[in-house]
């Protein structure tokens, strides 16, 4: 998997990447997951990520970009066509 | 305004290359080497659509020429914001990019999708497209300039991309097959 923006969080990043790649390859795409399983080890990676983010000064330029990505999740999460 | 667009075909199953796309720029990748982190900020599986929708931050470093670097800082990192949306049932990825570094001054949108080949079984559709307009106020002359330039870099980088990725795709096939036939042995010893 790739590296993180901050060298501290790899540890826990690496943990859930793997956790993640294995629910998505064994569950997700067979259509046999009701949750994400991989959530708790998402958390630990987030705490890290979340302070990174903020000691960098990323974090508002992200809320930028979020608001300007609002028409893609009204277009993209609504069922399609089947 | 600048437009940009590519197709291509990979010789993959949908569900390879939707799982192989999430290691996309790891080691494996020998080409994409301006991508140096990949951090995934947010991800959410709604209950009712079984939508898949994950936010990361995708972290690059990459030279600007001079001319440009007078315009834009003298920093190489740049951040670039993405938002995938797996639809899971209509075997479909979405893929939404923007950049986040200079964005009063460029705006770089770039759109992916990934869908499994009509005319051919067991392969997968891969299209692009992005549209990059220079914000900046000024002269039309320097706009132009930097948005040749970037619709280039542009360019270069999707063929990095793809030949990269061929490579993911290569190796992660050849991982799942041996791991598939640890799992097997081992049920055998059970």
């Amino acid at each position: 998997m790739s590296a993180s923006l901050a060298p501290e969080c790899n540890e826990t990043k690496e943990r859930y990447d793997n956790c993640f790649l294995k629910w998505y390859s064994e569950k997700y795409i067979r259509g046999t997951a009701t949750n994400d399983e991989c959530e708790p080890l998402f958390k630990q990676y987030k705490t890290c990520l979340s302070k990174a983010l903020k000691e960098r000064g990323i974090d508002q330029m992200l809320e930028d970009a979020r608001a300007d990505n609002k028409e893609n999740d009204a277009e993209y999460m609504k069922l399609s066509a089947r | 305004m600048r437009l940009f667009s590519s197709n291509h075909e990979f010789a993959y199953s949908w569900d390879e290359v939707s799982t192989a796309n999430w290691r996309k720029y790891c080691p494996w990748n020998d080409k994409s080497t301006h991508v140096i982190a990949v951090d995934t900020l947010a991800r959410d599986l709604d209950a009712q659509t079984h939508i898949l929708r994950t936010e990361r931050l995708i972290t690059c470093k990459q030279a600007a020429p001079k001319w440009l670097k007078s315009f834009l800082g003298s920093s190489e990192v740049s951040y670039v914001y993405e938002v995938s949306y797996v639809d899971q049932k209509a075997k479909k990825v979405t893929m939404c990019s923007q950049n986040m570094t200079w964005s009063d001054l460029l705006s770089v949108q770039e759109k992916v999708v990934y869908t499994p080949s009509r005319g051919a079984p067991g392969k997968t559709t891969f299209e692009q497209s992005a549209k990059i307009i220079a914000l900046c106020g000024g002269w039309q002359k320097i706009k132009n300039g930097i948005e040749e330039f970037t619709v280039e870099r542009f360019r270069q980088n999707a063929v990095k991309g793809r030949e990269g990725f061929e490579r993911v795709l290569a190796i992660s096939r050849e991982v799942f097959a041996e791991q598939r036939e640890q799992a097997r042995k081992e049920k055998m010893v059970a």
